[in-house]
């Protein structure tokens, strides 16, 4: 059973979906969902003995584009409305025991295409007014699958966290005339304390204005709304400057880094978004190698964050962990040799 | 990039994307991870449905 049941205390919905109590759940590797199916072995999800990057409609979904008849009647205090929308499985690579900031820079660039076609496709329907695609890594956040994969969402309306940065980069527009990510890019690269890692595209740095410790935001250089209006180049540069803030995330704590990683573009509604400026948010949940940042009380009951740290400091420590991206088929032309994901070889 | 979709047993899709391999290396992305207490670079002056968006 599915729906939206609307929360009048905060002017939002909240799906519910009690069909996701069964889903599977942290499976032996064996049994992986997400893994190739091989002849005679565990069918998987994915019929096929080998794939390269593979999407397909959650089992499991919270959205679908043809959901039942919400189950309570729908009041004036109390509206419910089917819960429309689509839910997408994103499997970045068949290798089980990978994640992004293993895998080479290649597969990184291939993911961000299979982003930008999902985007459009997904925001061409007419019942989606904004597509989310986001990737929630590790136990800490509550992963239920190890495989490395991300999840794309179609919602049927703007969701309140987004609703909530347009609403302050249109009025932020009004009262300026530029683009409120803009002005904060200026900020962050003309200060520099707080810079991770940057391309010739993309600019990486913890903001002034961070939740979590080790919150990184990704953000273009040049003001753009959405993955689809990225070049070519802009799609490589955006996969090697995710790679280096993943692969940075791992060296810290010498341990696989977790995180959400969420990527915040225009709505798919039909409306003009030109102020909005698209840009990648991770929120990793670690405060130390072994503390977790918790959302309690004056998170989730108050709304105010409370961040035990400075940013200046984290992104001065997490600046000692990025390498260079490198493509790995520059390094096998230089080397004439493969290369793979490591320390000092190609990241 | 190439895209196959099929139809899984239970009626729902799955995409298949498959690369062509590069025949040369791709356009170098200048890569910079700035040394410590660096300061960052000056900022510059500052087929499934119809594409609606």
């Amino acid at each position: 059973m599915s729906e939206l049941r609307w929360h009048p205390l905060l002017g939002e919905w909240v799906a519910t979906a009690t069909h996701r109590q069964e889903r599977t759940f942290l499976p032996p590797p064996d049994h992986c969902p997400l893994c190739p199916t091989l002849p005679g072995g565990f069918p998987t999800e994915i019929p096929a003995p080998a794939y390269d990057i593979v999407v397909f409609e959650n089992r499991f979904p919270s959205l679908r584009p043809d959901p039942p008849a919400p189950s309570v009647a729908d009041t004036d205090l109390y509206p419910v409305r089917p819960a429309r929308g689509q839910c997408e499985v994103v499997v970045y690579t068949p290798n089980h025991n990978s994640t992004l900031a293993a895998e080479p820079v290649e597969q990184l660039d291939k993911l961000v295409q299979v982003w930008t076609e999902r985007f459009a496709a997904l925001g061409a329907r007419d019942y989606i007014d904004y597509v989310f695609i986001f990737e929630n890594k590790g136990e800490a956040i509550g992963v239920t699958l190890h495989h490395p994969h991300g999840q794309i969402y179609g919602y049927p309306f703007i969701p309140p966290r987004v609703e909530r940065e347009l609403e302050q980069s249109r009025a932020h527009f009004a009262r300026t005339g530029g683009c409120l990510l803009c002005h904060v890019l200026a900020e962050e690269r003309r200060d520099g304390r707080r810079v991770v890692a940057e391309t010739d595209a993309f600019v990486a740095y913890i903001p002034f204005f961070a939740r979590y410790p080790y919150e990184v935001h990704v953000t273009p250089t040049r003001h753009l709304q959405a993955l689809t209006d990225l070049t070519r180049a802009e799609q490589r540069d955006l996969a090697a400057c995710l790679k280096m803030v993943v692969a940075a995330y791992d060296r810290l704590f010498n341990l696989s880094f977790p995180y959400m990683m969420v990527l915040h573009q225009r709505p798919t509604d039909g409306g003009a978004y030109d102020y909005y400026h698209f840009h990648v948010e991770f929120y990793p949940p670690l405060r130390t190698a072994t503390k977790l940042k918790y959302l309690a009380g004056s998170e989730t009951g108050a709304g105010l964050y409370i961040n035990d740290t400075l940013a200046e400091e984290k992104a001065a420590e997490l600046r000692r962990h990025v390498r260079p991206g490198v493509w790995q088929s520059e390094t096998a032309a230089s080397a004439g040799a493969p290369a793979r994901d490591g320390e000092g070889q190609a990241t | 990039m190439e895209r196959t979709q099929i139809t899984l047993a239970d009626g729902r899709y799955l995409i298949f994307y498959t690369f062509a391999e590069p025949a040369a290396p791709p356009p170098p992305a200048h890569v910079e991870a700035p040394a410590e207490h660096e300061a960052a670079r000056p900022a510059p002056e500052a087929e499934e449905e119809e594409r609606r968006v």
